[in-house]
């Protein structure tokens, strides 16, 4: 480090920094309608199955719903609404067509008529539009973040820690809806309290428990816009791991043929706060006893096969309590914290580690580059993680042009993606760095690709060597030119 | 978004980027042409003149900064700063 570090500043003296203007362009999710804006009743649910699973630390609710259109004409816009609450913590929204898997993912955006207005609309489009009286069957899943209420807030740290969560036991709808049930998945058998609601037909009272899943319904016609709230409490003794930013930083060498991987989070743990004080000692016997805690305590992130140099700080300095196996089939970086962490605790950290180019670069075949690299690649947990900000930043060679880029990320989960300059060693106009910031995502959309394509004309290429070329060489010239100045007074002869 | 580039990226399969000079030699490298290119500014330092700025004073920026000769460069990404 220390090397690097004298020679980095030796030779930074020799580098010429000049701004460069950056090319913008954003894109955007949300679309605006009038204030006054129903959704037109031309469709009905004719039969609707909502599955909300509680397993992980994020909701992940998925609607099945068998939609009519009930109009005359055809139409292709569909609509959910959510509150306002929810949208902003709603993530990852992928639409299928659940008989028809070769229809794509649907395009699926956030439709804003009101910001005072407590509900709010994510707009579907069908590829074709829907004929009278003609049935599709839609697939809709997303992710809630920051769902879930710790009940009681604050428990011993040898204690059980139980969550709760509210949501409808009718599925909010936009539309009238036939027939339809919610079902619940939970991480265990052991939930105590949920809401009890008066059944109908056959059943007496709903919810009906099956294993680990409580079932709401079937619940007859309810008009759009019906919501009964409901709320269930149940065991969730693993940590709510919370990461409420996310710098991800890929850097691409042409010279080094490396790309490296630096990731900032800023992780929080939602769950239960302790009641009293940490007790060292107590923590210290209970590994031994009795090891499954609401705590956090170690983490494992599998990297890329070929990566390697992992290193994990943070504000501090090094971290040593991380291991990093790595052979030809995996490299996996365990990372333990410097403390566990218990609900309401922090823990800011950074890792990083580098890969050889050709693991994740190609050589375009109309010239130009390819780079393809995972666009999230966080901790496995069993319990998972949720994501509120990601930024990826991908810095490419000095002098890329031509940037574009895909991902196979939800659209609606990327608020911005803007190209930009990065300033670093021996740079003299800045990198190009490829900026896309995401919101809401979670681990299960781990690995995603992101590809991204540029140009690097030759110029570009020799920048570097020609600037240090430049430098030496006015160096040299100027103490030829500086040894020939006489500043000496002439001698009167 | 560009929604081609999957393809892109599989045409691609068969061109892996590949450095020219190995992640493994680029210090050992650097550090010879560092040497000589210290070495060519010294010997021009000592003697200053027009006539030697072709035989000493060229070589020695192109060791330390030119391409496929690049000393400086190599150095950077030789202990782990990949310029």
């Amino acid at each position: 480090m220390k090397t690097t570090a004298v020679l980095s500043a030796l030779l930074s003296v020799l580098s010429l920094a000049s701004a460069a203007s950056s090319d913008k362009k954003s894109s955007s999710t949300s679309t605006t309608l009038p204030a006054t804006f129903r959704p037109p009743q031309v469709f009905k649910n004719a039969n609707l199955v909502h599955v909300v699973s509680v397993e992980k630390n994020y909701v992940k609710e998925n609607i099945n719903v068998v939609i009519e259109n009930i109009d005359k004409a055809a139409h292709d816009e569909y609509f959910v609404p959510f509150t306002a609450d929810q949208l902003s913590r709603l993530g990852g929204v992928e639409v299928k067509d659940r008989k028809d898997a070769a229809a794509g993912p649907f395009v699926a955006e956030a439709a804003q008529f009101d910001q005072e207005s407590d509900i709010q609309y994510l707009r579907i489009r069908l590829p074709q539009p829907l004929a009278s009286g003609a049935q599709q069957t839609l697939g809709i899943s997303y992710y809630l973040l920051k769902a879930y209420v710790p009940l009681p807030a604050a428990i011993k740290q040898e204690e059980q820690q139980f969550l709760s969560y509210s949501f409808s036991a009718y599925c909010p709808s936009a539309y009238t809806t036939t027939k339809q049930k919610t079902e619940v998945k939970f991480p265990s058998t052991n939930f105590p309290d949920y809401t009890k609601l008066p059944g109908s037909g056959a059943v007496q009272e709903f919810p009906t428990k099956q294993g680990s899943k409580l079932i709401y319904g079937p619940f007859d016609e309810k008009p759009a816009g019906a919501i009964q709230p409901v709320s269930v409490r149940f065991e969730f003794n693993k940590p709510v791991n919370h990461v409420s930013r996310l710098e991800r930083d890929i850097e691409v060498s042409h010279w080094g043929g490396n790309v490296a991987f630096e990731e900032r989070y800023a992780l929080y743990h939602r769950g239960a706060n302790l009641s009293s004080l940490f007790n060292r000692v107590k923590w210290q016997q209970s590994q031994y006893y009795s090891p499954t805690s609401f705590a956090l305590k170690e983490m494992k992130f599998p990297l890329r096969v070929g990566s390697e140099d992992p290193y994990y700080y943070d504000v501090i300095g090094n971290i040593s309590t991380s291991r990093f196996r790595s052979n030809k089939r995996e490299a996996l970086l365990e990372i333990k914290p410097r403390y566990p962490i218990f609900g309401g605790w922090k823990f800011p950290f950074t890792i990083g580690w580098n890969s050889d180019a050709k693991n994740f670069l190609r050589r375009a075949a109309g010239g130009g580059f390819v780079l393809n690299v995972p666009f999230l690649e966080g901790p496995r947990q069993p319990e998972g993680v949720e994501y509120e900000q990601v930024e990826v930043r991908v810095i490419l060679p000095e002098g890329a042009e031509n940037v574009k880029y895909q991902t196979s990320i939800p659209t609606t989960s990327i608020t911005s993606a803007d190209v930009e300059i990065h300033k670093t060693f021996l740079d003299t106009i800045g990198r190009t760095a490829l900026i896309i910031k995401a919101r809401n995502l979670v681990d299960d959309l781990r690995d995603r690709e992101l590809i991204v394509s540029y140009d690097l004309p030759l110029m570009a290429r020799l920048r570097k060597p020609l600037i240090v070329f430049g430098s030496s060489m006015a160096l040299l010239v100027g103490a030829l030119v500086m040894g020939k100045l006489e500043f000496k007074f002439d001698s009167r002869k | 978004m560009d929604s081609s580039l999957h393809e892109v990226w599989q045409a691609a399969a068969g061109a892996p980027f590949v450095p020219t000079i190995a992640k493994g030699s680029q210090f050992s490298v650097a550090f010879v042409l560092l040497v000589v290119g210290f070495l060519l500014s010294g010997a021009f330092t000592l003697n200053r003149s027009v006539a030697n700025l072709p035989i000493l004073a060229v070589p020695a920026s192109l060791a330390l900064g030119h391409t496929g000769r690049a000393g400086v460069v190599y150095m950077f990404c030789g202990v782990g700063v990949y310029v």
